[in-house]
C-alpha cells in the first residue's frame, strides 16, 4: 500500500486483478463493495463491530453474572489472574483462580483481597448459573464461562457493591451499542431529506426550513432533559427512559446534517449534468437520488459513523448530568460516571477499564466510516 | 448580496422573539420554581420554610403572576429599558452576572477555538496529502482517542494526572493566590498553566470532528477535475492546494462554524464544572438547575441570537467561498 | 519534483507546529515543577521572619500592628472590652501564633452556612460535650426561682467591628425593629413564647432594658428551656442598630429603603431586608462580632473574610483571637473538587462525609493532613421513613401496622448494608437514639435487626399480602399493587436504594425509587405525594429540636400530613391518632414543663414510643463526620459531635485555630 507520488492518489495496481475486468460494467454499489475490501482497517474494524454486537446479543449467556449480583464480601476486588501454573509450580492445561480471601484495613477501611493458593477454581464452560433468559426467550442458566460455587472469577474486578466489571460491561453494551443506532438513523433520514428539500427547491421552502433549524438549535436541550426526567413515571423502564431521550436527541442533531445536505445540494445542483438532466425532463426524485445523493455520499457516511459515537458520548454524558439509565440497569455511560469518582481513579483503577471498551467501539466505528468514505468516492479509480 | 444580507436580517427578528417565547416556556417546564429551589436548599442547611414563606417571598419576587404576564414584562424591560432582569441567585441585575464571567469565558473560548483550528485544518489538509502514510495514521488516531473520550472523564483523569505527577490537581484557571489578585505576568503564566487541561480537553475532541470532516473534504477535492486542469496549466503545487480544493474542502466546516460560535459557550459546560472553571456555561446550568429564570432566559436568548447570527455568518462565508452559491444569493 | 518539495515544505510545517505545541506543554510543566516548591518553600519563610519580629509577646496580629502604628486603628486596650470582661477562649492544645489563612472550599454565596457556622458568635452557646448552655457574646446571666424571669449581662466596652460599642441599645433594637416587626423573612421565633400548662396559653416574652450592658427578658409562663432555645432558633439575639438605621423602611422610609436596595444590587426590599437581616455575615459593609469579617464580594470565585480588628476574646496569655489572618472560601462547582482540592493541599481544613474516608485515609501522610473523626447524633445513615398518612388507603392501612414495618426491617440483610454503603464504618444495627444522648434505651439497637427472610415472609402473609401477580410481586387482597415508591433528591444514595430495592423485592414487595430534584420534592412533600423516604434522623435532643420526632411541620416524610394538621391549627391535614397524638401531648407537656428533670423525662417517653413502633426504621448506625485539618493547623479537638444545633464546625471554637510555622 505504498501511497504514490501525485498526491497520494491511490494506483489501481493494487485492484484484484480478477475483479479488473468487471469494474467498468460494475455498478456504484459492486465498486464500493469492492474497494472497501480493500481498505484493511475497515476490514478489520468491520470484524471488530461485528464481534461487539455478537457479544451484546448473547451478553446474558456470555457474562458470567448478572446485574444484581451484589455481594459485600467482594466489594472494590481488583481484577483477578488467570493461571496456569499453581503455587507448586505445577501446570494445568484448564486455566484456574485462586480463591479470593478479603479482609478490611482497620486503619483506612479499604478492602484488601488475597488471593488464597490452597483452593483453587478451574474456569469452566457451561457452567450453571443465575436464570435468565437466552436472547430474551429461552429461560435457562447455562453461562458460557465461570468457576464453581462458591468460587468467584472477577477477570476485570468488581465496583462498590461487589458486582463482577466484565458482567456490568458486557450487560451494558447491549444499551450503549443499540439505542445510538436508532438515534442516528432518526437524524439521518430527517437531516437527508428536510436539508435536500431545502437546498434543492430554495425559495421560500429553504427560507420557512432554515428558521425552523435556526429555531431548533437555540432549543435548551437542559432544562428539556430536566423536564423529561421529572415527568416520567417512576415505574417506567430506564431503557425505555433513555430511548425516549436519544430520539429528542436526534429530533434536534439533525439539524446539522440537514444544513450540511442543504449546502452540497445548493453547490451539486448547478453542475451541469444535473441542468441537464434537468432540461431532459428527468424528475425531481430522480434527479435527487441519481444525480445529487451519489454526490454527498461520502460526506454522509463519514457524518453518520462519526455519529454513532457521537451519540454513545452523548449517553456517557447524560449519565454524568444524573439523566438518563440509572443502576441497576447499566450502560457504558452508567460505568464511566461511576469511574470518574476521584475515589476510584485514585484507589481502584480498573473501574476505568470500560474506557478502553468505549474507545474500542468509537475508534472501528470511525475507522469504518473512513472505508466506506474511501470506497463511495466516485473519483477514485 | 447585501440584499439578501438585509433580508436574512429581517428575517431573523421573527425568529427571535418565538424563540424567547420557547426559551421562556422552557424554562418553566421543569416541576417547581425559583422559590421552591431556594427554600429546599436552605432546608438541607436546617432552615424551615412553610408554604406562607414561599407564598410570600413568590409575592416578592413576582413569581405568583402567569407566566405569560411575566414574560412580557420581562421583554417590556428588556426593550424599554435594556434591563434583563434581575438574578435571585445572585441577587444582582442579570447583565451584572453575565459581565462577571464573560471575559474568562472569552479567554478559555478563543483560546480553545483557536487551537481546534490552528491544529485541524493543516493536520486535516495533511492527513489527506500524504493518505495512508504514518503521519496520517497518526494524527487520524490521535483525533479519535480524543474524540472517543468522554470529556468528563478525560478532565478528571488529567487532573488526577496532574495530581499525582506535579502535586497541582490544576482546579479553576488561577491558583489561589492569584484569584483576587491584579493582572501581571506571573498571573498570566498562571492562567497559562492552568489552560492546558481544559485547552486539550476541550479542544481535542473538536480537533478531531475537523480534522476528520477536513481530511474527508480534501480527498474529495484533490481528484477533481479543476484540480487536474490547474495542475495541467502548471500551477505551483502549493498555489492549487491552498486556491481550489482547500477552499472547497472548507465548505461544510465553514457552514457550521457559526454554530460553533454557541457551541464554544455552551459545549463545554461538563468540563467546566469538572475542572471547577469560572465561566458562564456552570453559572448557565446552575441558573437553569435553580429555575433562576431571567439568567437562564437572558443567556438563552443570546445563545439563540448568536445561533441566528453564526448562521447569518455561514450563509454568507459560504456565498464568498464558494461562487455557485453565491449566484444563487443573487438569484433571490 | 515540484510536489515533492511541497511536501517536505509542508511536513517541516507541521512538524515545526506540533513542536511548538510539545514545547509549550513542556515549558508549562516545567514551570509546574518550578513553581509548587518554590511557593510552598516561600511562604513559611516569610511567616516565621514575621512573627518572629513580632515576638510571642505580642498581643495583636502583626497586620493590625501596623495598622496601629499608622494611626489608622486605636491600639488593643481600646478596642478589646474592659479587662474583666474580656471573653478569655480555653485553646484546645496550645497557644497559637499568629498569621495565615484558613482555606476552605464553598459552592457560593447558596453555602452561607459553611462559612456562617464556623464564625459564628452567639449570645449563649452550647459547652463542649452539649450538655447545657455557657454565656459567649453575653457576660453572664441570672434566671429566677420560676425561670420566667431572665437578667443578661453583656460585656463592658465590647465593639462591633467597626468599632462603634456594642450595647443592650443593639439587642433592644433587634428586639423591636427587627425580630418582633419580622422585617427578615423569620417569624418570631417560639423560643419567645412561654406556655401556660393549664389552659396552654401562649405569651410573648417582654424585652427591656435596665442599663446599658444588662436586659431583662420576662415570660409570662416558665420557660425552663428559653436559653436554650434561643441558643438554637436564635442564635445573634442582637443586631448593630446604628448599621441598621441606615437601612430599615421603618427609619429612610419605604422609597429610600428601595433606593439603597437598588444601590446595592437588590431588586426588592424584602429580599434585601432578609440578605442583610438574616445573612448578614456575607456582606462586607455590615458590622459583626464575628472572628473574621466578610471582605469582599461572596459571588465571586472566592469569598474573603478577615479578621475583626475588635474581636473581643483572646487566649489564655492575652493575645487577642483569631490567630489566623483570613478565611478564604474558593467556590468549587463538584464535591471531587473539595476532595482532589484537599488531597493536593489546597484547603487548609475542610469536611467531608464518611464515603471518603478510604481515600482521605490512604493519603494521610502524601497530602499531610489528619482525618479527625467527629461523631453524629444520627439515629440511622441509612433507612426508610413510611409515611404514616401516605395517601393510598391501602397502603395507610399497611404503613400503619406494625408487622409491616418488622418484617421490612427484618427482611434486609443490615451487615450487606453496612458494609457496601457505609464500607463497613456504620454498625448493622435498627435506627435508635446513640449511646450518650437523652432517651438512649438499652437494647433498642438489635431491635428487628436480624436478618430473617422467612420472618418477614411469614408477617406479610399475615398481613394478608398473600396473593401473587405474574412476577411474584405481592397484591392487596382486592387485587390491587403493593408497591412502595421511596423518593430521594440525590444520586449519592444510589448504592443503597439499589440494595434496598433488591431486598424488598425479594420478600414480594415491589419497589420503586423515584429521584427527583429537592424543589421537586418539597412540593411533594406539601402534596403528600411522599410514600416512603430514606431521610435519616439526625437530632441530639427532641427537646431542643422536636420538629423532626413530633409531627410539628411538614417536612419530615414519616408523619407526613400529621404535620400539615398540627401547623394548620387542624384546618388541613391528617388529625394525629393513637401514639402519635400522644407524642404530641407530651410535647405540650414539655413546652410548659417547669424543671429540666421533667422535660428530660418527657423526651424520653417520646422516644420510646418512636422506640415502640419504629416508624422509622434504620439498616446501618451513624457514620461520623470526618474533619480534615492540614497538619500545620493546630488546636483542632477530637472526640466532638457534629450537630446543627452546636453549630457543626464552629464547636471547635475556630478562632483558636492556629498555623504552625
Amino acid at each position: 500500500m505504498k501511497p504514490m507520488t501525485v498526491f497520494g492518489r491511490q494506483k489501481p495496481a493494487n485492484l484484484e486483478p480478477e475483479g479488473r475486468k468487471d469494474v467498468n460494467y460494475s455498478s456504484q454499489w459492486r465498486l464500493m463493495v469492492l474497494r472497501f475490501k480493500k481498505h484493511k482497517l475497515a476490514r478489520i474494524s468491520l470484524a471488530v463491530l461485528a464481534l461487539l454486537y455478537v457479544c451484546a446479543l448473547l451478553a446474558q449467556f456470555l457474562a458470567p453474572y448478572s446485574l444484581e449480583s451484589y455481594d459485600s464480601k467482594y466489594v472494590n476486588a481488583p481484577p483477578m489472574k488467570l493461571r496456569f501454573v499453581d503455587a507448586d509450580g505445577k501446570f494445568h492445561i484448564r486455566p484456574f483462580v485462586y480463591e479470593l480471601q478479603s479482609t478490611r484495613d482497620p486503619d483506612t477501611m479499604r478492602k484488601i483481597f488475597a488471593s488464597n493458593p490452597e483452593k483453587r477454581y478451574a474456569l469452566k464452560f457451561f457452567v450453571k448459573g443465575e436464570r435468565y433468559k437466552f436472547l430474551g426467550v429461552i429461560p435457562t442458566s447455562t453461562h458460557l464461562i465461570g468457576v464453581e460455587q462458591p468460587g468467584r472469577i472477577f477477570l476485570l474486578g468488581t465496583d462498590a457493591l461487589g458486582r463482577d466489571m466484565f458482567s456490568r460491561i458486557l450487560l451494558g453494551s447491549q444499551v450503549s451499542l443499540s439505542i445510538p443506532l436508532v438515534g442516528v438513523g432518526i437524524s439521518f433520514i430527517l437531516g437527508l431529506i428536510i436539508g435536500g428539500v431545502s437546498g434543492y427547491f430554495g425559495g421560500w421552502m429553504d427560507s420557512v426550513i432554515q428558521r425552523i433549524i435556526e429555531i431548533i438549535r437555540s432549543f435548551p436541550t437542559l432544562p428539556l432533559w430536566m423536564a423529561l426526567s421529572a415527568a416520567i413515571p417512576p415505574r417506567i423502564p430506564v431503557v425505555r427512559m433513555y430511548f425516549y431521550i436519544v430520539i429528542i436527541f436526534a429530533f434536534i442533531e439533525w439539524t446539522g446534517l440537514a444544513r450540511v445536505v442543504r449546502g452540497k445540494f445548493i453547490s451539486l445542483k448547478n453542475e451541469d449534468y444535473v441542468v441537464a438532466a434537468k432540461i431532459a425532463g428527468v424528475g425531481d426524485a430522480k434527479i435527487i437520488a441519481k444525480h445529487l445523493l451519489p454526490g454527498l455520499i461520502s460526506y454522509l457516511v463519514v457524518a453518520t459513523t462519526l455519529a454513532i459515537p457521537g451519540m454513545i458520548l452523548a449517553e456517557t454524558a447524560m449519565s454524568f448530568l444524573g439523566l438518563g439509565i440509572r443502576a441497576p440497569a447499566t450502560s457504558w455511560g452508567v460505568l464511566l460516571q461511576e469511574a470518574q469518582q476521584i475515589e476510584n481513579i485514585a484507589l481502584y483503577p480498573w473501574k476505568i477499564i470500560p474506557l478502553a471498551t468505549v474507545i474500542i467501539t468509537v475508534l472501528t466505528f470511525n475507522f469504518l466510516g473512513d472505508g466506506l468514505r474511501d470506497a463511495a468516492d466516485p473519483y477514485k479509480r | 448580496m447585501l440584499q439578501y444580507t438585509l433580508k436574512r436580517i429581517l428575517l431573523a427578528v421573527p425568529v427571535v422573539i418565538f424563540i424567547s417565547v420557547i426559551v421562556f416556556y422552557i424554562i418553566q417546564l421543569p416541576p417547581g420554581d425559583y422559590v421552591s429551589n431556594y427554600a429546599a436548599e436552605m432546608s438541607v442547611a436546617g432552615e424551615v420554610f412553610t408554604q406562607e414563606d414561599m407564598a410570600a417571598m413568590r409575592a416578592d419576587l413576582g413569581l405568583d403572576r402567569p407566566v405569560f404576564e411575566q414574560y412580557l414584562i420581562w421583554v417590556r424591560d428588556i426593550v424599554v429599558h435594556g434591563d434583563f432582569g434581575f438574578s435571585f441567585n445572585y441577587n444582582k441585575p442579570v447583565m451584572a452576572v453575565i459581565q462577571q464571567y464573560m471575559g474568562l469565558t472569552l479567554t478559555v473560548s478563543l483560546v480553545t477555538m483557536a487551537f481546534q483550528y490552528l491544529v485541524a485544518i493543516p493536520v486535516g489538509i495533511y492527513c489527506a496529502v500524504k493518505q495512508y502514510s504514518a503521519g496520517d495514521y497518526f494524527f487520524s488516531g490521535l483525533s479519535f482517542l480524543g474524540m472517543a473520550t468522554p470529556h468528563f472523564l478525560l478532565a478528571v483523569i488529567l487532573m488526577f494526572l496532574s495530581y499525582t505527577w506535579f502535586g497541582d490537581p490544576l482546579l479553576g484557571l488561577f491558583s489561589a493566590e492569584y484569584v483576587n489578585a491584579a493582572w501581571s505576568m506571573d498571573k498570566a503564566m498562571d492562567l497559562a498553566k492552568h489552560m492546558v487541561i481544559p485547552v486539550i480537553v476541550i479542544g481535542l475532541s473538536g480537533t478531531a470532528d475537523l480534522i476528520r470532516v477536513m481530511r474527508g473534504q480534501m480527498l474529495d477535492e484533490l481528484n477533481k477535475p479543476n484540480v487536474v486542469t490547474a495542475r495541467a496549466k502548471g500551477l505551483s503545487e502549493r498555489k492549487i492546494l491552498l486556491k481550489y480544493p482547500t477552499r472547497a474542502a472548507l465548505n461544510p466546516i465553514v457552514s457550521t462554524f457559526g454554530w460553533s460560535l454557541t457551541s464554544i459557550f455552551t459545549g463545554s459546560t461538563i468540563t467546566a464544572i469538572v475542572l471547577n472553571l469560572p465561566i458562564q456555561g456552570p453559572v448557565m446550568f446552575n441558573a437553569l438547575l435553580g429555575q433562576d429564570m431571567y439568567l437562564a432566559g437572558t443567556w438563552l436568548l443570546f445563545m439563540a441570537l448568536l445561533t441566528v447570527l453564526g448562521t447569518l455568518i455561514s450563509d454568507i462565508l459560504l456565498a464568498w467561498l464558494d461562487p455557485k452559491i453565491r449566484t444563487e444569493f443573487r438569484g433571490t | 519534483m515540484k510536489q515533492g518539495k511541497y511536501l517536505a515544505v509542508f511536513l517541516v510545517l507541521i512538524t515545526i507546529i506540533t513542536a511548538g505545541c510539545s514545547n509549550n506543554n513542556a515549558k508549562n510543566t516545567a514551570v509546574q515543577t518550578n513553581q509548587t516548591p518554590k511557593e510552598t518553600k516561600a511562604a513559611p519563610n516569610s511567616e516565621p521572619a514575621q512573627s518572629q519580629a513580632s515576638g510571642t509577646s505580642a498581643k495583636e496580629a502583626p497586620m493590625l500592628v501596623s495598622l496601629v502604628s499608622a494611626g489608622t486603628l486605636p491600639p488593643l486596650e481600646e478596642r478589646l472590652p474592659e479587662k474583666p470582661d474580656v471573653m478569655v477562649e480555653p485553646v484546645v492544645d496550645e497557644i497559637g501564633r499568629y498569621g495565615g489563612k484558613w482555606t476552605m472550599a464553598w459552592t457560593g454565596p447558596g453555602d452561607k452556612w459553611a462559612v456562617g457556622q464556623p464564625t459564628e458568635e452567639a449570645l449563649f452557646r452550647f459547652n463542649k460535650d452539649g450538655s447545657g448552655i455557657e454565656p459567649n457574646v453575653a457576660k453572664s446571666y441570672e434566671v429566677n426561682e420560676n425561670s420566667t424571669e431572665f437578667t443578661i449581662h453583656l460585656r463592658k466596652g465590647m465593639k462591633w467591628s467597626d468599632g462603634v460599642p456594642f450595647t443592650a441599645d443593639d439587642v433592644l433594637f433587634y428586639w423591636e425593629h427587627m425580630l418582633t416587626k419580622e422585617t427578615f423573612g423569620k417569624k418570631i421565633y417560639d423560643a419567645y413564647y412561654s406556655v401556660d400548662p393549664v389552659s396552654g396559653d401562649k405569651a410573648l416574652a417582654t424585652v427591656t432594658k435596665v442599663d446599658d450592658y444588662t436586659f431583662k427578658v420576662v415570660h409570662k409562663y416558665p420557660s425552663v428551656q428559653f436559653l436554650e432555645r434561643v441558643a438554637i432558633d436564635n442564635k445573634w439575639f442582637f443586631a448593630p442598630a446604628h448599621f441598621h438605621k441606615t437601612i430599615l423602611p421603618e427609619f429612610v422610609g419605604e422609597a429610600k429603603a428601595l433606593e439603597i436596595a437598588k444601590q446595592w444590587g437588590f431588586e426588592d426590599t424584602t429580599s434585601f431586608l432578609k440578605e442583610t437581616g438574616y445573612y448578614y455575615w456575607l456582606y462586607p459593609q455590615i458590622p459583626t462580632l464575628r472572628p473574621w469579617v466578610a471582605k469582599n464580594d461572596p459571588n465571586g470565585d472566592q469569598f474573603i473574610m478577615e479578621r475583626n480588628p475588635y474581636y473581643w476574646k483572646t487566649d489564655a496569655d492575652g493575645k487577642q483571637l483569631p490567630y489566623m489572618d483570613q478565611l478564604v472560601a474558593t467556590k468549587i462547582q463538584d464535591p471531587s473538587q473539595r476532595l482532589l482540592g484537599t488531597l493536593a493541599g489546597d484547603f487548609n481544613l475542610s469536611t467531608f462525609g464518611a464515603q471518603d474516608f478510604t481515600v482521605l485515609k490512604e493519603n494521610e501522610k502524601k497530602g499531610d493532613f489528619r482525618v479527625i473523626p467527629w461523631q453524629q447524633p444520627a439515629w440511622s445513615t441509612s433507612g426508610i421513613q413510611l409515611n404514616q398518612t401516605v395517601a393510598d388507603p391501602n397502603l395507610r392501612k399497611l404503613f400503619q401496622d406494625i408487622r409491616f414495618r418488622e418484617a421490612l426491617s427484618v427482611g434486609v440483610n443490615r451487615s450487606e448494608i453496612a458494609e457496601i454503603v457505609t464500607n463497613g464504618i456504620a454498625d448493622p444495627i435498627q435506627a435508635s437514639v446513640p449511646e450518650g444522648l437523652v432517651g438512649y434505651q438499652d437494647g433498642w439497637a438489635d431491635q428487628w435487626a436480624a436478618f430473617d427472610p422467612d420472618r418477614a415472609n411469614a408477617l406479610l402473609d399475615e398481613l394478608g399480602l398473600t396473593k401473587r401477580d405474574k412476577n411474584q410481586f405481592r397484591l392487596f387482597e382486592d387485587g390491587k399493587d403493593v408497591t412502595i415508591t421511596i423518593m430521594d433528591s440525590s444520586q449519592d444514595n444510589a448504592k443503597f436504594t439499589e440494595l434496598l430495592k433488591k431486598y424488598y423485592e425479594d420478600m414480594g414487595i415491589k419497589t420503586n425509587v423515584k429521584i427527583v430534584d429537592q424543589a421537586t420534592l418539597q412540593e411533594l412533600k406539601y402534596s403528600n405525594q411522599v410514600p416512603a423516604s430514606i431521610e435519616n434522623i439526625s437530632v441530639v435532643n427532641v427537646a431542643f429540636r422536636p420538629d423532626t420526632l413530633v409531627p410539628l411541620r411538614v417536612l419530615t416524610p414519616w408523619y407526613g400530613q400529621y404535620g400539615l394538621f398540627v401547623s394548620t391549627g387542624g384546618k388541613e391535614g391528617v388529625k394525629p391518632e393513637g401514639d402519635v397524638a400522644k407524642i404530641l401531648e407530651y410535647w405540650d407537656q414539655i413546652k410548659a414543663a417547669k424543671t429540666t428533670e421533667e422535660i428530660n423525662s418527657l423526651s424520653t417517653e417520646i422516644v420510646k414510643l418512636h422506640m415502640k413502633n419504629q416508624w422509622i426504621i434504620g439498616y446501618a448506625g451513624p457514620t461520623p463526620t470526618l474533619v480534615v485539618a492540614s497538619n500545620k493547623m493546630a488546636n483542632v479537638p477530637q472526640n466532638m459531635i457534629w450537630a446543627d444545633e452546636f453549630r457543626s464546625l464552629g464547636a471547635a471554637h475556630p478562632a483558636q485555630f492556629f498555623l504552625k510555622g
